[in-house]
């Protein structure tokens, strides 16, 4: 193990905790709005496949992104649609939604199969800071996608712990028939909480043909959404312990294909089977501690609202 | 000004489910016609080519048949749970485990008789299933683990326990190094019935059956619905909560299972990675179409199973077969929105069309004012 391959190491788990973080960032909003979407894999299909054809045909890596961001929104929408308009049920509509989105994308990116990427988003090159032994190559010279994803980690907690959209926002999670009461639209807090996360969905799964692996392939999300639903639960629905978490998950994914490299006799197989050991791990601690003190996911998480059953 | 809003009917529409569905599969259909005529191919020869691929003649009908059983099984893992107000996300996982365990039996039973060995590698699907699905069982009924979460995150466990298999200990010696599992032994394969339909379709739907006259005709399965529409009534009526949720997961893990052993004896001959290619949550549709009823699983089963051979059909026309994943997917929305609509009516009612308020709420305050 070398100095180089050692910060190679450090770099990626930075680069797949960020592509981690922004769709387990956008699952959380959603949850925290009382909205369970499993289709976060098909989201994030979506915003790959999307944003890779708006690449190929634009040649704007931003306007990729943009464009990619919007389809996780609707998509997203979709479940919103069925679940807070209609109140159906939302693991059946979230789990559809990741076979409709893995579905479409294919459908919409067989022709792109292999052809090399329109745009990438290059990586930044801070002043002064880039160049900084260690630190640089690892926290300085990434893609844009990992300050964005840092600017939007920010931004959520701010919302969500410290504006009255955010309080809101949590009474419609914890309690629906309060935050009813309280004046507040479930069902537009519930809508646009869905559509945030599909957003941000979107925006990950643009970050794998944007930037880590600049090609279209079906398949390329490669079972990360569910790697993003397990952060929530794993980050008990705080956007900095998500982070963390984020990077610990991020790094196992980092770390699958370098084993060899270090001399590590173990397999890489194996190895990715941690984050889901790690996050079961964490929900039998949430029940056991659940005795004695309030569970940390939203209290109404996964209960369609209908006011006339209140 | 007046703004439509959705209004609770008294009594849902006649026709309910089997209509919903049709009226899906006709949206669904619909759909498919904008996507491939926005890829310049022509829907109706497409169609076509499915639906004689899936269901044009005994040969091609044996082919759906048997991929029928897997998701009809799956159907009925997620269905069997549901009764009980359980979600068992984990088919997919618990037919991989299934498939794994079976695959282990062929491995030790190579010497054994036929028959012997064919019942062996399905009790192995089942036992293998089980062992998957106790986890969650046993974390859900003791100490109130979501099972949803779990049964889901063991998925893409079992998913890698497959890959390292067929990529380390299992990898067969003389695949020039390629990760394939050894096939198993001949006299381990399922008997055929016709054309390719193998004996699993007639196992399959005698599991379907002995679940659907288990949950709607016994006690046990009174108890079930019972627990499943309020716990506290069953915990009034003496029913054991804990005991009966950790034995429906576990049921509901074998029979998954069993879908896993009989598509290595039936149709996939080796373990591979795509054993199970989906057919876990596939199933859950499946179960969500037929209400979380065992009894309405097969019928869905076999629908899900021609679009996925008629999917298949079609690569040959340059056309991919994600055209019948979306369609499985959209048949659900389609029969979810028919579902709604069933029961509730569009109404027009006078209203600040700003406000974009809570349509089912504002329903009833019509309700109550008329």
């Amino acid at each position: 193990m070398n100095e180089a391959s050692l910060i190679g190491l450090c770099a990626a788990t930075v680069s797949f905790g960020a592509l981690l973080y922004l769709a387990a960032l956008g699952e959380m909003v959603s949850e925290k709005a009382g909205i369970l979407n499993l289709g976060v894999e098909g989201m994030m299909a979506m915003g790959a496949v999307t944003g890779f054809m708006t690449a190929l045909e634009f040649g704007n890596p931003w306007l990729a992104l943009a464009v990619a961001v919007m389809a996780g929104a609707l998509t997203a929408l979709l479940h919103g649609w069925f679940t807070v308009v209609l109140g159906a049920e939302q693991v059946v509509s979230g789990l559809s939604l990741t076979i409709l989105g893995l579905g479409l994308a294919a459908y919409l990116g067989k022709n792109a199969v292999g052809r090399p990427p329109g745009a990438v988003l290059a990586p930044v090159d801070w002043p002064v800071l880039s160049d900084i032994r260690w630190l640089g190559p690892v926290l300085f010279q990434q893609s844009p996608m990992v300050y964005l994803s840092v600017l939007a980690g920010v931004v959520v907690w701010f919302v969500l712990s410290r504006t009255r959209t955010g309080l809101a926002l949590r009474a419609a999670g914890e309690s629906a028939s309060t935050a009813d009461a309280a004046g507040h639209s479930v069902v537009g807090l519930r809508l646009a909480a869905v559509a945030v996360g599909g957003g941000l969905a979107g925006a990950s799964g643009a970050y794998l043909p944007l930037s880590l692996t600049p090609q279209w392939a079906e398949g390329i999300t490669a079972g990360r959404g569910w790697i993003a639903v397990a952060l929530v639960i794993f980050g008990a629905w705080k956007p900095g312990r998500v982070a963390l978490g984020a990077l610990l998950f991020g790094g196992t994914l980092a770390l699958k294909t370098r084993l060899q490299t270090f001399g590590v006799d173990f397999s890489p197989i194996l190895l990715s089977m941690l984050p889901y050991l790690l996050t079961i791990g964490v929900l039998v601690v949430i029940s056991i501690r659940a005795r004695n003190r309030p569970s940390p996911a939203p209290a109404s998480l996964g209960i369609a609202y209908r006011r006339e059953e209140r | 000004m007046s703004r439509p809003v959705l209004v609770r009917r008294e009594q849902a529409l006649r026709g309910g489910q089997p209509l919903s569905f049709a009226i899906g599969l006709v949206v669904a259909l619909t759909i498919g016609i904008v996507l491939l005529l926005g890829a310049g191919h022509d829907p109706v020869a497409i169609y076509e080519r499915m639906f004689v691929a899936a269901l044009g003649d005994p040969d091609s009908w044996s082919v759906t048949l048997n991929r029928a059983v897997p998701l009809g099984l799956a159907g009925l893992a997620v269905a069997v749970a549901g009764s009980m107000g359980l979600w068992n996300i984990g088919a997919e996982g618990q037919i991989l485990a299934g498939a794994m365990m079976a695959a282990g039996v062929a491995r030790i039973g190579e010497g054994w008789p036929g028959p012997v060995l064919v019942t062996a590698i399905l009790v192995g699907g089942v036992v293998g299933g089980s062992l998957w699905a106790l986890g969650p069982a046993v974390a859900r009924s003791q100490i109130g683990v979501n099972e949803i979460l779990t049964t889901l995150m063991l998925n893409e466990v079992a998913l890698r326990l497959v890959q390292w298999l067929i990529h380390g200990p299992w990898k067969d010696p003389d695949s020039f190094n390629f990760p394939l599992a050894p096939m198993i032994p001949d006299h381990g394969r399922l008997p055929t019935l016709f054309g390719r339909a193998h004996v699993g379709v007639i196992v399959a739907l005698v599991v379907i059956a002995l679940f659907a006259v288990a949950v709607n005709r016994t006690a046990w399965g009174f108890e079930l619905r019972v627990a499943g529409s309020s716990g506290a009534t069953a915990r009034y009526a003496g029913i054991s909560l804990e005991r009966k949720t950790a034995t429906v997961l576990v049921m509901a893990g074998g029979v998954a299972g069993l879908a896993g052993g009989i598509e290595l004896a039936g149709t996939a001959d080796r373990l591979t990675e795509g054993i199970s290619n989906g057919f876990g949550y596939a199933g859950i549709i499946v179960a969500a179409l037929a209400l979380m009823r065992p009894s309405g699983v097969a019928a869905v089963a076999v629908l899900f199973g021609a679009v996925q051979i008629g999917g298949q059909s079609i690569q040959t026309m340059g056309v991919s077969s994600s055209v019948s994943t979306i369609l499985q997917a959209l048949i659900l929305f389609g029969a979810i929105g028919a579902g709604v609509l069933s029961r509730y009516q569009v109404r027009m009612v006078p209203g600040d069309p700003g406000d974009p308020g809570d349509p089912g709420g504002d329903g009833v305050q019509v309700g109550e004012a008329t």
